[in-house]
């Protein structure tokens, strides 16, 4: 389940990186909060699971609320960022199955893949909402790889991520004044 | 239950600030309140003690307390001697929602939640309506929030030793992504009013999150501490010469000060990178410097750089020296601290930082001279802000002490 689970979220990432429409980063948020949810499952945390699927329930449904509803999935000149989504998970596949050892392969590998896609996502893009998905998609990130550390992950980090997936997509677009 | 208050009645503070907004004079009084009360929480917090009155263990170093009440200090400086035509309100509002962030960021028991906490303030930060479009606000530090998060997941990654090392270097380049440093700067606009501006982020904010990610990442990969502490240097010998040859050649005086804080960040950065105890307080003083001297002049120069103003008084001498480090002001101290903290390291370094000193003159003269003349409130604020200086530089053992070094 757990290696399902980081798929999902890695494809969830890269819908993130090469749709622009409103539903295209809706469905990747939402791969990317089950995935994680999946992956916080496996390592027993059924609190963190519970807090990520809210906080990516409630991205989807601010993303799915306001309009144009439009996927904007892979328009021209997407090549670059294809390319992005296929390398960043291939590298991060070998880092997290391959450099390094120990148990948890799946949760290295979706987290090491999630921020990396979901930096370059931010470095370029110039659309307000696809910026705060990718924040809301490193929030649940981040949250998810506080499993990694040697004392496990209490609660905190999966409340104040999914918080910050929650709330990143409410905040008011107030573009610029014409700098 | 201090670190708890310390984050929660700023945090108050902001907003009802920003409920009372029609009624300034109210806002005003409420929030400032609120905000000594979190200061005064501060004060009698015992660092480094922790409170688990939420289910997380959090506790606020010492190092961290210390900036922390300068921040404090300085937002009361800049608010109390505000210009006749700023908005006082809107700047403790948001002066006090950045304390509450810092005072979160500094009390989070784990990187990963000062990781998270950073993110929740760039992404409020990137809300405040600016001159620059919200995801020019947002790219940089969010960056740093990725950056620092890889940076995290493969210091605590089980394989090779290089990990430890590509560790460090996500740390390092999230820090500089944060701060706006080179090689991240933040897009910079000269109009934008300060509070959504990157200044907010190299001069309030910045001091605490770098406090945060330099003590955990030494903690966090000690196989590493070497190569960190040769990245810090080395991006902070780049910083102390591109901020300090920028703010001198730039056309603009309003970037000219932000080039100015980069500058100051470089030694910042060579002071923390040095790790002996006398790199450290030299960190601290210089912080204390942008914080409660740099910052403050730089707002109330904003009026006379807009008018074009600039006068060559004693204040400006004055202003020009407290920024350029001279004796006996903070900076001096700061540097005298930072050279015998490098020669004990490698003297060749403090050879190096001591040339680069020299580049601190000419724009620290043309920063003087853009504050124009002070009048009323402001030459009092300018007065408190140089008398703060030359005190520190004459006798930092209580801030040194303060900050546990």
């Amino acid at each position: 389940m757990d290696t399902a689970a980081a798929i999902g979220a890695w494809l969830g990432a890269a819908v993130i990186v090469l749709a622009d429409g409103r539903r295209g980063l809706a469905v990747g948020i939402g791969l990317v909060a089950l995935g994680f949810a999946g992956l916080a499952w496996t390592e027993g945390s059924w609190v963190g699971t519970a807090f990520l699927v809210v906080g990516g329930a409630a991205a989807v449904i601010e993303l799915l609320r306001a309009r144009p509803h439009d996927w904007g999935f892979m328009p021209p000149g997407s090549t670059a960022r294809l390319i992005l989504a296929v390398v960043g998970g291939i590298i991060s596949l070998w880092i997290a199955a391959s450099v390094t050892t120990g148990p948890g392969a799946p949760l290295r590998f979706a987290s090491l893949a999630v921020m990396a896609l979901m930096s370059g996502r931010l470095l370029q893009s110039q659309s307000a909402t696809a910026v705060l998905t990718a924040a809301a998609g490193l929030a649940i990130a981040l949250a998810g790889a506080s499993a990694i550390a040697p004392s496990g992950s209490d609660y905190a980090p999966y409340l104040l991520g999914a918080a910050i997936a929650a709330g990143a997509l409410l905040l008011p677009v107030s573009e610029s004044r014409g700098a | 239950m201090e670190p708890e208050l310390a984050v929660a009645l700023p945090a108050a503070g902001a907003l009802i600030g920003a409920a009372l907004r029609p009624r300034p004079r109210v806002a005003l009084i409420a929030g400032a309140a609120l905000g000594v009360a979190g200061l005064a929480a501060l004060v009698l917090a015992a660092p480094g003690l922790s409170s688990d009155q939420l289910g997380l263990r959090l506790s606020i170093s010492a190092m961290s307390r210390a900036l922390l009440l300068a921040g404090g200090g300085s937002l009361a400086l800049v608010v109390a001697f505000a210009p006749a035509r700023a908005d006082r309100t809107a700047l403790l509002t948001w002066g006090l929602a950045g304390l509450a962030g810092m005072a979160a960021i500094a009390a989070a028991p784990t990187l990963d939640l000062v990781i998270l906490v950073t993110l929740g303030v760039a992404l409020l930060h990137a809300a405040l309506a600016g001159g620059r479009s919200l995801s020019a606000r947002l790219r940089a530090p969010a960056l740093a929030v990725a950056l620092l998060g890889v940076g995290l997941v493969l210091a605590r990654l089980e394989g090779p030793p290089v990990l430890a090392r590509f560790a460090a270097v996500g740390l390092v380049a999230g820090l500089a992504a944060a701060l706006g440093l080179l090689p991240y700067i933040h897009e910079f606009d000269p109009d934008e009013p300060t509070s959504a501006s990157p200044i907010a982020w190299i001069a309030f904010l910045g001091p605490v999150i770098a406090v945060a990610v330099v003590m955990r990442a030494r903690e966090l990969i000690p196989t590493a501490a070497a190569a960190f502490g040769a990245m810090l240097v080395g991006l902070g010998l780049l910083n102390m010469l591109w901020g300090s040859l920028a703010s001198w050649l730039t056309e603009k005086g309003t970037s000219a000060w932000h080039y100015s804080f980069m500058a100051d960040w470089g030694l910042v950065l060579c002071a923390f990178g040095v790790q002996v105890a006398d790199g450290q307080a030299a960190a601290v003083l210089v912080l204390y410097g942008i914080l409660l001297s740099r910052l403050p002049l730089y707002l109330w120069s904003r009026q006379s750089l807009r008018e074009r103003v600039q006068t060559d008084r004693p204040i400006n001498l004055l202003a020009a020296a407290l920024l350029a480090g001279s004796a006996p002001f903070a900076g001096f101290a700061a540097r005298v601290l930072l050279l015998r903290g490098a020669s004990q390291l490698y003297w060749p370094l403090a050879l190096v930082i001591a040339a680069g000193l020299l580049l601190w003159l000419p724009p620290s003269l043309r920063l003087g001279r853009s504050l124009g003349l002070p009048r009323g409130r402001q030459a009092i604020g300018a007065g408190i802000a140089i008398a703060a200086s030359v005190a520190m530089g004459l006798y930092p053992q209580p801030i040194l002490t303060l900050a546990g070094l």
